[in-house]
C-alpha cells in the first residue's frame, strides 16, 4: 500500500470532500489502519478541514450579493435600443460578415468595370434582346394577349405594330392557318385565299413574310400556261464525253459497234499524232435520242471519264413559227401563182409579181431546210466524244543544259580579258563582256559565252589555265520537252553550254592561310630590312609596313607579307634567322564549295619585329620614385593645412561668442558683489 | 450538459438580458469564490466579478459554443483578479501602508491570521480550488470544469493544497488541540 501512503494527503482530502468511491473508502482505511503516521495525518487533516470550512464559511459572499452584482450590470451594460441591438448582433454574425465580404468584393468589381469601361448593362441588354425574339417568334394566334401585356418599346422592338392587341378577323387567321400548313395549294383554294387577302388588304403587315409569299404565290399560280404534252415537242439533245484510253484505234472500232447496236450512226472521225506517238481524236455519233442515255453508258467503260455534258435544246417554239410562216408563205406563194394565170394588167406589173414569187419561194425553201434540219436534229441525238490516248503528257525529249560559274585571280585583269575574247568561234559565242574598274584602281571582268557542246570542255579547260581557279561550278539540268514526267523512250539532247567566268586581280583575293607572329630581336629597325629582303627571295611581295619606337626605347616594326603557299614553309624557316620567334598563329580558311589550287594560294604573314626597351622604364625609376613619394607627402602636408583652416573658420566664431558670454557673466558676478 | 441550461447560453450570447441576467444570479458565486481564492479580499473580488461580468456581456459574441460559457466566465474572472492581483504587488509602499492600517474585522484571531498567510502562499490555482470547495461546496467534477482542468487532476491540487496549509499551521493546530 505504498501508493496510498504516498499520496496520503490526496486520498484524505477526497475522503473528507465525500469524493472517493466506496472500493476506495475501504481501501483508505484499511491503511489508516495499518500506518500510524497515517492516522496522525488523517487527524490533521481533519483539523484542518475544519478550520478551513469555519474560517472560509465567514468570508463568504453574503446573500445580497446577486442583487448587488445584478444591479452593478444593469448600470454598467446600458440597455441599448432595440435597431442598434440588432444591428450589433448582426455584425457578430458570421453570415453577416461573409456577405459583407462578399458585397465588398462585388462593390469592387463594380468598380473595377467603371473603371474599365466595360457596359454594365450588356447582360440586361442581351435578355432584353433574347425576350423580343422570342415575342417574333411566337404564333399569331397567341400574340395578341402578349401584345397587350408588352409595353410600348417592347412591341416596336418585336416588329408588330400597336393595334395587334385587337382581335384579327376569323377569316383571316383560317385562311392564315390554312396557307401555314398547306405548301401547295391547288386553284381552288388559291381563289378563296385571293378572296380572303383582298378582304384583309388593310391588315396585310400582320402577316407573317413566309405566309404572305406562300400567299401570292398560289394566287399567280393559277395564271400560268398549262404544261404541254412532252411528245409534240421539239428537243434537240447533245452530249460530249471526254474519254482516256489506251488505244484510239481499238476505241474507234468500239464504238462505231456501240453506234450500230443502238441503230445510229459515226458521223465524222477526225485524229491527230502528237510527237510522242500517241493519238488524240474526236469522234461524232448519232443516235436515236431515247437510245441516248444508253449509248452513253456504253461509252463510258472504254475508259476512263474524264468529263461528261449533256444539253437538250428545246427548238418547239422556232419550229412552230418557223412552220406557220411557211404555210403563210405557201398562201402566198399560191396567191402569186393565181395571179399570174389570170394574167391581167401590165407587163411590168406582172414582173414584179414574178419576182415576189421567186422571193416567196425562196424564203420558202430556206425555212423548209431549216425544218428539215430541226427534223434531222431532233431525230438523231448527237454525241462528241474525244478520245485521248493515256500518258497524253510524257515528253517527247529531253535537253541536257549545262552551265558553268568560274572564278580567276590574275594579277592583269585586262590581258586575260582579252584572252578569253579572242576565244570567240562559231561554236564559241561571246553573249557578254563586261571590264569594270573602279574608283579606287580595281578592275575586275566579267564574262558570259555560249559553247557548243562538243567544243566546251576543251574552252572551260584553257579558261582555266589563264589564272588561278578560286571557284569552279558546273550545273547540269535536265529539261522535258512536249510534257512533262519520266519516259523510257525519250531521247537526251545536250544543248550549248553556258559559261560565266569572273575574272578579278589577286590582291582582291582573300588569303587562303593568316599567319600572324612577333620576331623580338636587338634592332628592329634592320632586321625589318632584312625580312624585307628575304620575302623578296621566296617570291613575296610586302603589302604594307609601319615602324615606330616609344620614349622606353622600344621599337616595333609591322611588316605584312603575301606569298604563294609553296614558298610559304621556306620563308617560314628562314624567319628564325632574323631573331626569336613567338606568338606564331596560324589561321587557315578552308573552303568546302571551292576547288583551290592549294600550292598557288595567297598565304598571309604579319609580322612584328620589337626589341626590348629599357627594363627600368622611365616611370618607375628611383629618382621618378622619390619625386613621387615627396610631392605625395608634399599634397598631404598641403592637405592637412587646409583642414586645419577649415576646422578654425568652422569653430573660431563659436569660441569667440562662448569666451565673450563668460566674460560678461564675469562682469556681472563681480558688479554684484561690489554691491 | 442540460439541455434548458445550454438554451440558456446561447440566449446569452445572443443577446437575450434576461437570460444573461439569470447566469449572473447562477454564476457569480462562483466567480467570487475563485476572485477570492486569488485576491482574499472581499472588496476586490466584488469588483472582479463585476468587471467580468460586464466584459462577458461585451464580449459574449466571442463564444462559439454554448456549453463552454461557464468556464469562458471563469478564465475572465480569474484573469482579471490576477491583474488586479498584479497590479497589488506594484502599488507603492506608501498606499500598502496606508491600505494595512485598515482596521481588520474584530473577531480575527490570530488562527485566521495564520490561516490567511497560509493561503497567500499557496498557488493562484490551488487557492482558487480551495475556496470554490469551501464557499460553494462544488463537487469535484464541476470544480474541474469551471477551471479547464483534465479529468482527476482536482484530487492532487486539493490533497496538495490541504497538506500544504496543515504544515504551515502544524504549530497552531497542535496548540488548538
Amino acid at each position: 500500500m505504498a501508493t496510498i501512503h504516498d499520496e496520503i494527503d490526496t486520498w484524505l482530502a477526497a475522503d473528507l470532500h465525500g469524493e472517493l468511491s466506496d472500493s476506495e473508502q475501504t481501501t483508505l482505511h484499511a491503511h489508516l489502519l495499518d500506518c500510524a503516521a497515517c492516522r496522525k495525518t488523517h487527524q490533521e487533516t481533519k483539523v484542518m478541514n475544519k478550520i478551513l470550512e469555519e474560517t472560509l464559511a465567514q468570508e463568504k459572499a453574503d446573500p445580497a450579493f446577486e442583487q448587488r452584482m445584478l444591479a452593478g450590470f444593469r448600470s454598467r451594460a446600458a440597455q441599448r435600443s432595440v435597431l442598434v441591438k440588432l444591428l450589433i448582433d448582426l455584425m457578430r454574425l458570421r453570415a453577416t460578415q461573409i456577405a459583407a465580404v462578399a458585397a465588398a468584393l462585388l462593390g469592387l468589381v463594380q468598380i473595377g468595370r467603371m473603371i474599365t469601361g466595360e457596359p454594365v448593362t450588356a447582360p440586361r441588354a442581351r435578355e432584353r434582346y433574347a425576350e423580343s425574339e422570342v415575342a417574333t417568334l411566337q404564333p399569331p394566334e397567341s400574340r395578341p394577349s402578349q401584345a397587350g401585356a408588352l409595353d410600348k418599346s417592347d412591341g416596336i422592338a418585336a416588329g408588330w405594330p400597336q393595334d395587334l392587341a385587337l382581335e384579327p378577323p376569323a377569316s383571316l387567321v383560317a385562311a392564315r392557318s390554312k396557307f401555314g400548313k398547306e405548301g401547295k395549294v391547288s386553284a381552288t383554294t388559291a381563289e378563296s385565299a385571293k378572296a380572303a387577302q383582298s378582304e384583309a388588304g388593310d391588315v396585310a403587315a400582320y402577316e407573317l413574310p413566309e405566309n404572305a409569299t406562300v400567299g401570292k404565290e398560289a394566287a399567280q399560280s393559277p395564271v400560268e400556261s398549262p404544261a404541254p404534252e412532252l411528245a409534240n415537242r421539239k428537243l434537240i439533245r447533245n452530249a460530249t464525253v471526254e474519254v482516256e484510253i489506251v488505244s484510239f484505234d481499238n476505241a474507234v472500232q468500239k464504238i462505231t459497234a456501240f453506234a450500230n447496236e443502238e441503230h445510229g450512226y459515226v458521223a465524222t472521225t477526225d485524229s491527230q499524232k502528237q510527237a510522242n506517238g500517241k493519238l488524240k481524236g474526236q469522234i461524232v455519233v448519232k443516235v436515236l435520242p431515247e437510245n441516248l442515255d444508253r449509248f452513253l453508258q456504253k461509252i463510258r467503260s472504254l475508259g476512263e471519264l474524264k468529263n461528261q455534258t449533256l444539253g437538250t435544246e428545246d427548238v418547239t417554239k422556232a419550229y412552230l413559227d418557223t412552220d406557220a410562216r411557211l404555210k403563210n408563205a405557201h398562201v402566198m406563194e399560191q396567191r402569186l401563182i393565181d395571179m399570174l394565170k389570170t394574167k391581167t394588167g401590165k407587163v411590168s406589173d406582172l414582173l414584179q409579181v414574178e419576182k415576189e414569187l421567186g422571193r416567196v419561194r425562196e424564203e420558202i425553201e430556206k425555212m423548209q431546210g431549216e425544218l428539215k434540219y430541226w427534223d434531222s436534229q431532233v431525230q438523231f441525238a448527237t454525241v462528241t466524244i474525244s478520245l485521248t490516248e493515256k500518258d497524253m503528257e510524257e515528253p517527247a525529249a529531253f535537253l541536257l543544259k549545262e552551265r558553268a560559274q568560274l572564278s580567276l585571280y590574275t594579277p592583269d585583269v585586262e590581258k586575260i580579258y582579252n584572252e578569253t575574247k579572242s576565244l570567240a568561234s562559231a561554236k564559241v559565242q561571246i553573249t557578254n563582256a563586261q571590264l569594270n574598274r573602279d574608283y579606287s584602281g580595281r578592275v575586275s571582268a566579267q564574262l558570259s559565252l555560249l559553247i557548243a557542246p562538243e567544243e566546251s570542255d576543251a574552252v572551260i579547260g584553257r579558261v582555266k589555265g589563264f589564272g588561278r581557279v578560286e571557284n569552279f561550278q558546273m550545273q547540269t539540268q535536265r529539261i522535258a520537252q512536249g510534257g512533262s514526267g519520266m519516259s523510257e523512250n525519250a531521247k537526251t539532247k545536250r544543248d550549248k553550254v553556258e559559261l560565266n567566268i569572273t575574272i578579278s586581280r589577286e590582291e582582291q583575293e582573300q588569303a587562303f592561310q593568316q599567319t600572324s607572329l612577333r620576331i623580338r630581336t636587338s634592332s628592329a629597325d634592320e632586321k625589318a630590312k632584312e625580312l624585307r629582303a628575304l620575302a623578296e627571295k621566296q617570291g613575296g611581295r610586302v603589302r604594307s609596313s609601319t615602324f615606330s619606337s616609344d620614349p622606353n626605347g622600344r621599337e616595333v616594326a609591322s611588316v605584312s607579307l603575301r606569298v604563294a603557299m609553296k614558298n610559304y614553309p621556306a620563308l617560314m624557316q628562314s624567319l628564325n634567322s632574323l631573331g626569336r620567334v613567338e606568338n606564331v598563329s596560324v589561321q587557315r580558311q578552308d573552303r568546302a564549295d571551292a576547288q583551290i589550287d592549294e600550292s598557288n594560294a595567297p598565304a598571309d604573314i604579319s609580322i612584328q619585329v620589337y626589341t626590348q626597351g629599357n627594363i627600368v622604364t622611365e616611370e618607375s625609376g628611383l629618382f621618378a620614385t622619390l619625386r613621387r613619394t615627396l610631392a605625395q607627402s608634399a599634397n598631404a602636408i598641403m592637405w592637412s593645412l587646409r583642414m586645419i583652416g577649415v576646422a578654425v573658420a568652422f569653430l573660431a566664431p563659436w569660441a569667440i561668442a562662448i569666451i565673450g558670454v563668460i566674460w560678461m557673466v564675469r562682469r556681472v558676478i563681480r558688479a554684484r558683489s561690489k554691491l | 450538459m442540460d439541455p434548458s441550461e445550454r438554451e440558456q447560453y446561447r440566449a446569452a450570447i445572443h443577446g437575450d438580458r434576461e437570460a444573461f441576467e439569470m447566469i449572473i444570479r447562477t454564476h457569480s458565486r462562483p466567480l467570487f469564490a475563485i476572485a477570492y481564492g486569488i485576491l482574499q479580499s472581499r472588496e476586490e473580488a466584488e469588483d472582479v466579478v463585476q468587471d467580468s461580468l460586464a466584459k462577458a456581456w461585451k464580449t459574449r459574441w466571442r463564444v462559439r459554443d454554448p456549453e463552454k460559457f461557464p468556464a469562458w466566465l471563469a478564465t475572465i474572472a480569474r484573469h482579471k483578479a490576477h491583474d488586479v492581483f498584479r497590479k497589488r504587488r506594484t502599488v507603492p509602499l506608501s498606499e500598502r501602508l496606508i491600505e494595512t492600517v485598515e482596521p481588520e474585522p474584530m473577531n480575527t484571531t490570530a488562527l485566521d491570521q495564520q490561516l490567511h498567510s497560509a493561503l497567500a502562499a499557496l498557488p493562484e490555482l490551488h487557492r482558487a480550488a480551495l475556496t470554490l470547495r469551501y464557499f460553494e461546496e462544488m463537487d469535484y467534477r464541476t470544480i474541474e470544469d469551471t477551471l479547464g482542468l483534465t479529468n482527476g487532476a482536482l484530487r492532487g491540487i486539493l490533497g496538495r493544497a490541504l497538506a500544504s496549509m496543515r504544515k504551515q499551521l502544524r504549530p497552531a493546530l497542535a496548540s488548538m488541540d
